[in-house]
């Protein structure tokens, strides 16, 4: 296991060095000139030019790619060119709320998520079955910003029970987005749930340990979920790396002071360093939860256990 | 026992999980959002009031600030030597009264007395020296207000004189957008100035949450008249609008803005809400490429503007707020003159496409950003030019792409724009911001936002001339000269000025946004 783990953390090293190329790359090729951007739109060509020497962008591409990746290995992620802060403090200010909102969303998602999952593979064709799997597919298709939308207007507005966005009312403050965030996932690691349960309700195992007389809780919540979650385990590991990436949209909805925002803002002002900070942390991140998903998988069934 | 192990690990890692967001929710909840939140609930008390706005603020750093958010975020802190009141006049603030040369080169300010900054340190002529010397060797942002200074010199402790290398008619606009900080506050080196301003004004500095909010509360020795009784005001970014509307119905905000046009009438039956609206500095229009076939024959132009019925723009793009813009800047702007508008009047339109010999018309495009207000723009545009048989097609382009389109040719051969949909405001309301630029030949992109490639070498000269005089009765003159002879030309389709909204609560007073879209809270009261 010992050895598994750190063959895999050996194999990020090249994996990130691509990644973060890439990043670079495609960040510093993306149409928009942040020199004409800080510059503003009375300046002359004298004074973005003078911009552009000061933040090093007169330099050729691949010079930039390698002081960038110079300065990355000795830990320092640069200076906004926005603002002039440490990229770090930035991304350090606002990485609580958002690991705090996507820790929830995925809580939300596993939690509501597994428990519809199972009511409607135990009452199959039945109407808690139906109302189940209507509840996921709706939540499958409506956009997380809708459903935050509607959330502020209901939630908020209506019945004043949450405040309409911000960090600001503690716990309160993290109920509605991460509702909205986790909206999706929830619908479905529903789905996922069902059909993996009505496959395993089928097994022989089943039928014996029905045989044998044991009671239906015992079934399902002793024998049949634990193999049932393993496609699940999948779906919810995947989808949490993108929870960062719905917690871009979620967050401008509610105005949350996360990373998801000044990734918004910073693409906005072409500031690359934030940018490409942020993006790297995301992937960095992706990566690592695909990581656990694999170890968790191994966890759970010992047949598909690697060497 | 291995499943067992497994669904114990799985449980586990599942409390831990549970843990580390329940420690992050609460980890999040620090004393100063604990303080804010309750202050937030204290809002009936006249304890503090909540500001909701569209962005973020970048910077504190009074001169180093570009945008209009943080300019005015820091101008809830600070003062300068003169400012603007409602209306975008230039008023004395810090100084007492202000002299110009009649060469137009030199600046002599007189300073008000027993004014102190928020620290404790006494503003003097030295202390303003300073700031000023500060935003030139730093190279700040603000320096480009400052491009024809040439030597500050203190006269006493409340006198000082500033010399041009040249006349600059908009000088005194200029002065305004440099606010006047505490010389302690940046020069000590230990103090991170930009993240600790310390001005003059009627609040002082309280917390930045940066991304989420910025407090200021009330300072008490402040010198200036009048009185307010909130003791905090809390500014906080809410970029999507109905998030920021829905602030206002819940009495999270006790002031909003920007309210969006068609949000508005959900304000209408509510009666502790007011929506002001503020006519703006914002001038909106289509360039056109003079410079290009068939754009370069006036008549063309002319007949564009004849068939595009501003009236109707209002009422389809702008929900019926805004103004005709009836010259090539917004009435708020100094040196404002009006000019006679092109009424919609097809046969006339009609007349000088077929003068032009351009009866069938021609296909053309018109580019804009990807929101949706520009959008609706460029369609109404595309369906009004079809009347003349213009055969206009619409490119949406994403900011950054854009600004690269149209500031990247080098020479007026390479522009491949025809049309472009933008808006426009000078940033400090004066009028060599709202002319030099856009009009003047020396302006072409890359060097400008001359992107009509307007070329006209009398213009150009009465451009310089404005500058190189300090009689204001001349300017007045020479500005009324050059925007006549513009909205003659018709490098643009001249299509309207925005109205500012905000709302409030019915009991609040003295706060509003000025024409230039920022916020002045100097003389917030509740009633």
């Amino acid at each position: 296991m010992w050895k598994y783990l750190i063959k895999r953390i050996i194999a990020l090293i090249p994996l990130l060095l691509v990644v973060s190329f890439v990043i670079f790359m495609f960040i510093h090729l993306i149409p928009g000139d942040p020199a004409r951007l800080i510059a503003g739109k009375e300046a002359t060509l004298e004074e973005i030019e003078a911009v552009r020497e000061v933040l090093g962008l007169n330099q050729p591409l691949l010079q930039q790619y390698v002081n960038y990746l110079g300065s990355l290995l000795s830990g320092d992620l640069g200076s906004s060119i926005r603002s002039g802060a440490p990229v770090s403090s930035l991304i350090g200010d606002r990485i609580m709320p958002t690991l705090g909102l996507t820790f929830l969303s995925i809580i939300w998602a596993l939690v509501i998520g597994i428990l519809l999952g199972v009511v409607s593979a135990v009452f199959r064709d039945k109407w808690p079955d139906r109302l189940g799997m209507l509840t996921a597919v709706s939540g499958i298709s409506l956009p997380n910003f809708w459903v935050g939308l509607v959330c502020i207007q209901l939630f908020a507005v209506q019945l004043g029970l949450f405040p309409t966005g911000g960090a600001d009312a503690g716990w309160k403050s993290y109920i509605l987005p991460s509702f909205a965030l986790g909206a999706g996932i929830m619908a479905m690691i529903a789905r996922f749930t069902r059909s993996s349960l009505v496959y395993t309700l089928k097994q022989d195992y089943i039928r014996t340990g029905r045989a044998k007389g044991l009671s239906s809780r015992t079934i399902i919540f002793g024998h049949a979920l634990k193999n049932s979650l393993i496609p699940v385990i999948t779906v919810a590991g995947l989808q949490f790396g993108f929870l960062l990436g719905g917690s871009v949209v979620v967050e401008t909805v509610f105005s949350f002071p996360g990373l998801g925002r000044l990734l918004i803002d910073s693409i906005h002002f072409r500031d690359y360093p934030v940018i490409q900070a942020l993006i790297l942390f995301f992937s960095v991140q992706f990566i690592l939860v695909n990581l656990l998903v694999d170890i968790l998988y191994s966890l759970f069934n010992p047949k598909i256990r690697y060497e | 026992m291995g499943k067992n192990l497994g669904m114990f690990i799985f449980i586990v890692l599942m409390l831990i999980v549970v843990g580390c967001s329940n420690e992050n929710v609460d980890g999040n909840v620090s004393d100063e959002n604990n303080e804010m939140n309750n202050e937030a609930q204290e809002i009936d008390s006249n304890n503090g009031i909540t500001i909701a706005i569209d962005q973020n603020f970048i910077t504190l750093d009074p001169h180093d600030a570009g945008d209009t958010v943080s300019i005015y975020g820091i101008r809830s802190m600070y003062e300068g030597l003169v400012g603007f009141d409602e209306n975008m006049d230039i008023i004395p603030v810090l100084a007492e009264d202000y002299e110009i040369s009649e060469d137009a080169l030199e600046y002599v300010f007189t300073l008000k007395e027993d004014i102190v900054f928020h620290d404790g340190e006494p503003f003097n002529a030295d202390a303003v020296k300073s700031n000023f010397e500060r935003v030139i060797d730093e190279e700040l942002r603000a320096a480009r207000n400052l491009q024809y200074l040439d030597s500050i010199e203190v006269l006493s402790d409340y006198e000082i004189k500033f010399t041009l290398t040249q006349p600059f008619g908009a000088m005194i606009n200029k002065f305004a957008m440099i606010p006047i900080a505490s010389p302690k506050a940046f020069m000590d080196a230990e103090n991170n100035f930009a993240l600790n301003p310390v001005g003059t004004g009627r609040f002082m500095f309280g917390v930045w949450n940066q991304g989420d909010s910025l407090t200021v509360t009330k300072f008490d020795d402040y010198w200036g008249e009048g009185e307010t009784n909130v003791d905090k005001v809390t500014f906080r970014p809410v970029p999507e609008n109905g998030a920021r509307t829905a602030m206002l119905k819940t009495g999270e905000a006790d002031f909003v803005y920007p309210v969006p046009q068609n949000n508005v009438n959900e304000f209408q039956e509510t009666e502790d809400i007011i929506i002001e609206e503020t006519p703006s500095t914002i001038a909106r229009y289509v360039s056109i490429n003079t410079f290009k076939e068939p754009f370069n024959d006036e008549r063309v132009r002319q007949a564009m503007n004849y068939a595009v019925d501003k009236e109707a723009f209002l009422a389809v793009v702008k929900n019926g707020y805004g103004n005709v813009l009836d010259s090539t800047m917004s009435s708020e702007t100094q040196y404002y003159s009006k000019q006679d508008p092109y009424t919609f009047d097809l046969e006339k339109a009609k007349g000088l496409m077929a003068e032009a010999g351009y009866e069938n018309g021609f296909e053309a495009e018109i580019w804009g950003n990807t929101s949706s207000e520009t959008s609706t723009g460029m369609q109404f545009i595309k369906q009004q030019l079809a009347q003349i048989g213009i055969d206009v097609e619409i490119k949406s382009m994403e900011e950054g792409t854009l600004s690269d389109e149209i500031y990247t040719p080098a020479t007026p051969e390479e522009a491949k724009v025809q049309m472009w949909y933008v808006s426009w405001s000078p940033s400090s309301g004066d009028a060599d911001g709202a002319t030099r630029s856009l009009f003047h030949n020396e302006y072409f992109p890359p060097n400008g936002a001359n992107t009509a490639y307007y070329n006209n070498s009398e213009v150009s000269n009465w451009i310089d001339a404005a500058n190189n005089t300090a009689d204001q009765n001349e300017q007045k003159d020479i500005y009324s000269k050059i925007q006549s002879t513009v909205f003659a030309d018709a490098p643009w389709i001249f299509l309207g000025t925005d109205t500012i909204l905000s709302g409030h609560k019915k009991e609040l007073e003295g706060i509003y946004v000025l024409p230039d879209g920022s916020i002045s809270i100097t003389n917030a009261n509740i009633k």
